[in-house]
């Protein structure tokens, strides 16, 4: 195949980030430019089909379309990986000489953590304010909860990616990573709720359509970690989530007037661009636990006889 | 040739988009506690690693995760669900009423129930029928309780009662509406914000959120809009 040809001359890991931060900020730049040139009036109104808006649609689906070439050219070697313990794709995230992934998931552990006071403050405000005009007509429609139960879980999501910081250096138990891998995901289900709510009146599409699909593929990035710890691992699948996420979250966080939206896009982003950082390689070369895999000789079959 | 192109060059032969999509094989040896047995690939090992635990709960929980973000997408650029609050659409709609409304490819059309957002009014968005569209002329008689749209009376059988002098004085009576927007007013005229309103005014259409479809609960109020 050629574009394989073609790729093959890259290293997996620099093409994957390349396509992703690439992608990223020229949707950025694109967004900027949106906003600048084809937006009108206070509540910054879309107009229709300007320019910079048909460009960033465009934009957004090629960096779409090559982040799955990406995806399905990644080459996969399905070897089992350790005598005994054969096939874990959990230990795909195992690398104990590189110390740039666990840095990049314990700082987006640390964003989340800060994520959490500030959704905090913000939701016991407006369920002061709630409770404050019960029975009145101009009691707003945000009690408030959600944003509660999104700080509580972005604690959770912190000690989370600490834990799967922790199982890059040291194989645990299979399975035992999905848990750590899905708690950052619950965050993403409370995120998306609340964020979702507190754009429900919004008339402006673009103002949060890019935040909910950037908290959807993050959520379902979280999720395929945690996946390839439970036996279903799709492993293009998460790179592609990953490559998405980075993109998704850098589109959304343009315009982005919530501290505690853009410390839990940070959060997503640095995870997936750790991922995009280690799985490449080690899905290509996969890292050997305890005792290294020799192939089974398999006894020569006799040829089978034809019935006629 | 080396194991790893050997793998590469296995892969090669399936549809592209199928082996993105698809779930990745795995080899009999799935789970790390199997036996000998399972990863010499007995017909059992499949149906034990089916009913793992740990698979089964990340597969329902996946199964949820992506339910609710496909709603919440659904819900945001499909159709949306409103909870009414106050009394400007009675008789047609009342406080608590759960409406459907439909958002994609919407043009504002006369006599459409619509959900608006007008951030100089309020930051929530009101729910209030369209009266006229852009290029249309509203007249207001409050002596007659009368709206005249191009110099046509309009038939309201869906207003509450006979409108009045709102308290904030005639407002917007005698406008052209310009393209692109339109001019909404409640059922419930006698107590109902809309374009009369110096804080609403005319609607643009880009702060139409939707058409309202249809009541979906209480039971006893379902019907079409």
């Amino acid at each position: 195949m050629k574009i394989n040809a073609f790729l093959s001359r890259f290293p997996r890991r620099t093409s994957w980030l390349a396509c992703a931060l690439g992608g990223a900020v020229l949707a950025s730049l694109l967004r900027v430019l949106q906003r600048a040139t084809a937006v009108e009036g206070p509540l910054d109104l879309v107009v229709p089909f300007a320019p910079a808006t048909v460009a960033l649609v465009c934009a957004l689906a090629i960096i779409g379309a090559a982040l799955l070439i990406l995806a399905v050219t990644q080459p996969i070697n399905k070897r089992p990986w350790a005598k005994g313990q054969a096939h874990r794709w959990d230990l795909v995230f195992l690398d104990r000489k590189d110390k740039l992934y666990p840095t990049l998931l314990i700082a987006a552990g640390f964003l989340a953590l800060a994520a959490a006071p500030v959704l905090f403050v913000k939701g016991a405000g407006q369920l002061k304010l709630w409770l404050d005009l019960v029975g009145l007509s101009s009691r707003p429609s945000d009690n408030g909860l959600l944003a509660l139960l999104t700080a509580a879980a972005a604690l959770l999501a912190f000690f989370g990616l600490q834990q799967m910081a922790r199982e890059s250096f040291r194989p645990g138990q299979r399975g035992h990573g999905g848990f750590s891998a899905s708690l950052p995901a619950v965050t993403g289900c409370l995120w998306l709720m609340e964020a979702f709510r507190a754009h429900a009146s919004d008339p402006v599409l673009w103002d949060y359509a890019p935040q909910l699909l950037a908290i959807t593929v993050g959520m379902l990035f979280y999720l395929d970690c945690a996946g390839m710890t439970t036996g279903a691992a799709r492993p293009r699948r998460l790179l592609w989530l990953a490559g998405a996420t980075i993109v998704l979250s850098a589109l959304s966080a343009i315009g982005c007037r919530e501290i505690s939206d853009l410390l839990l896009l940070g959060t997503q982003t640095l995870t997936a661009a750790a991922a995009l950082w280690r799985l490449p390689p080690n899905l290509e070369d996969p890292p050997v636990v305890g005792e290294p895999y020799e192939p089974m000789q398999e006894p020569l079959q006799e040829e089978e006889s034809t019935h006629e | 040739m080396d194991q790893k192109h050997e793998d590469r060059r296995e892969e090669n032969p399936e549809p592209l988009l199928k082996k993105l999509l698809a779930r990745e094989p795995s080899p009999p040896a799935e789970d790390a506690e199997a036996g000998p047995e399972e990863a010499a690939g007995q017909p059992g090992a499949e149906a034990r690693k089916a009913a793992t635990p740990g698979r089964e709960l990340y597969s329902n929980v996946r199964f949820l995760a992506t339910m609710m973000a496909t709603l919440i997408l659904v819900f945001t650029f499909v159709a949306r669900i409103v909870v009414i609050s106050g009394p400007s659409m009675e008789d047609t709609l009342h406080g608590r009423d759960v409406v459907l409304v439909w958002t994609l490819g919407y043009t504002p059309k006369q006599g459409d129930v619509v959900v608006v957002t007008q951030k100089s009014f309020q930051e929530d968005s009101i729910i209030k029928r369209v009266i006229a569209t852009g290029g249309q002329t509203v007249d207001i008689d409050y002596d007659t309780g009368t709206v005249y749209v191009d110099g046509e009376a309009l038939e309201e059988n869906y207003i509450k009662e006979r409108m009045l002098l709102p308290g904030y004085g005639e407002g917007l009576n005698h406008v052209t509406v310009p393209e692109g927007c339109c001019f909404v007013m409640g059922d419930n005229r006698n107590n109902s914000a809309d374009s009369r309103h110096p804080n609403i005014g005319i609607i643009d259409d880009r702060c139409v959120i939707g058409r309202s479809m249809c009541v979906l609960f209480p039971v006893g109020h379902i019907k079409g809009l």
